[in-house]
């Protein structure tokens, strides 16, 4: 929907059995993580499991399912900021070219309907 | 009727050079002074961060300072109730009242007269926060965005508050993305560059002027905002119209202009002077404003003419949102601001 410019393109790291990953939200205003309701990753055509998806804002990791209850100032995920995405995957990326599509999912309370975007990058390891 | 049209900025026009940090909450101040504009309108949880910790009075002292370098005064402070804070939940009656009360409170201390409410916010809770904003003197409106009208039952529901507490301190703040005379030339021109055809532009295009001949039917209250939402796009002809544009073929940026066609919507600027004493403060949307001072497609002279008509002591603040249909080609809000207030000013000084 809003097609903000999203990766940070020089961010994509392999790391031991993983991959991370800097990026900004797509809504227009600092949120409490609380309303992030979903964020999906499929890398190079395979979907990664939910539980496997974590973000990292000012130095705390927070699962999806963590998320639900952060709404403390400290850790906004604010309008513009880089947070880092950390995915589990056994044996990490390999080296060279990757295809990343990614879903946030928000749900701004005076909404009608979530604000979910669809997100996709080349990179390279 | 004398009138006092004064005008202003609000700092969400320029949130694509925020957000990729071309500027900070001073740049933004700097850009709206730079403009002529003598208010300032924002939104905290866009660009103050750590909110709503961090406003503490150090930080009012910062912002009174800065909004004195730049010769600026704040016009309106835009909320957000984020009552459906936890996904299980919606937040109690008393929970969103405390919430509204917080807001209202930043603000005051920020020295904001006018707060901005969303369609979203339940009666009772605007009820429930009267006093305190009469105690705090600030005014509440509530935004009557796209696709809501005044004068329609869904006004006359905050009407009814109005009238039966006769508060000084709750009514409305129009957007102006309700007087669009057709829709705006950066959303065709994106669907085009989405492949959209020029008969499907056209299906699109008609049925909007079909509306606004025949009048837009109005949306209802109801908190299911999504429920009302589509009730309001099936009963002004969505679903004929999408079968027009799908039976020319599956193509994305035809159904996307068809989809998008619905956010903007026509009422007569005539509304203004009905409610004029219940106005408090304007968003002055806009989505393109071409080197010669026009917008495409709201009618700017039209609604300053009927502001000057009713006598109006208040606020037009830019609220420019044509960024978001440009980010493909490259956005220039402060460009875009910049004629908005010099079309403003023409309107309101010629």
């Amino acid at each position: 929907m809003a097609a903000r410019v999203i990766f940070k393109a020089d961010s994509f790291k392999s790391v031991e059995n993983g991959f991370q990953f800097d990026w900004k939200c797509q809504y227009y205003r600092g949120i409490c993580l609380s309303i992030v309701r979903d964020i999906k990753v499929n890398i190079d055509g395979e979907d990664i499991p939910r539980e496997d998806i974590s973000l990292s804002i000012h130095g705390e990791d927070f699962t999806l399912n963590e998320m639900e209850t952060v709404i403390d100032a400290d850790f906004r995920w604010e309008f513009g900021e880089w947070a880092t995405l950390k995915v589990k995957k056994e044996g990490g990326l390999a080296k060279g070219p990757h295809h990343i599509v990614a879903v946030q999912n928000i749900a701004p309370s005076y909404m009608p309907f979530p604000w979910v975007v669809t997100c996709e990058t080349d990179f390279e390891i | 009727m004398s009138y006092d049209i004064k005008r202003s900025v609000s700092l969400y026009s320029y949130q694509d050079e925020y957000y990729d940090g071309v500027l900070d909450l001073e740049g933004c101040l700097r850009e709206t002074a730079k403009t002529g504009a003598t208010g300032v309108e924002l939104l905290a949880e866009q660009m103050i961060k750590r909110f709503p910790e961090s406003i503490d009075d150090k930080f009012c002292e910062n912002w009174f300072e800065t909004l004195k370098k730049y010769n600026l005064e704040p016009s309106c402070y835009d909320a957000f109730l984020e009552f459906v804070l936890y996904k299980n939940r919606r937040l109690s009656l008393s929970e969103q009242i405390k919430m509204m009360k917080r807001d209202i409170d930043i603000a005051s201390r920020l020295g904001f007269p006018v707060l901005r409410t969303l369609v979203s916010t339940p009666m009772d809770v605007i009820e429930g926060s009267l006093d305190f904003a009469a105690e705090k003197n600030v005014k509440i409106g509530v935004e009557v965005h796209a696709p809501f009208s005044l004068n329609s039952s869904w006004a006359d529901g905050y009407m009814d508050i109005i009238r039966r507490t006769g508060t000084k301190h709750f009514g409305f703040i129009p957007d102006t993305g309700i007087f669009c005379k057709n829709l705006p030339d950066v959303v065709r021109d994106k669907a085009r560059r989405m492949g959209a055809t020029e008969e499907g532009l056209k299906i699109v295009d008609d049925a909007y002027a079909n509306r606004r001949e025949k009048g837009f039917v109005k949306i209802k209250y109801d908190l299911d905002l999504g429920k009302a939402n589509m009730e309001y796009r099936m009963a002004n002809g969505m679903a004929e119209m999408m079968d027009a544009v799908k039976a020319l073929g599956d193509n994305p940026g035809n159904m996307w202009y068809a989809g998008n066609s619905f956010t903007y919507s026509w009422s007569d600027p005539q509304d203004l002077i009905d409610n004029i004493d219940y106005i408090y403060h304007t968003h002055s949307k806009f989505y393109n404003v071409h080197e010669d001072y026009v917008e495409t497609a709201v009618a700017i002279p039209e609604v300053v003419e009927a502001f000057k008509k009713a006598g109006y002591k208040g606020y037009l603040s830019s609220e420019y949102e044509g960024g978001e249909h440009l980010r493909d080609i490259g956005v220039d809000s402060i460009e875009q601001v910049r004629r908005h207030q010099e079309a403003m000013r023409r309107a309101i000084e010629d």
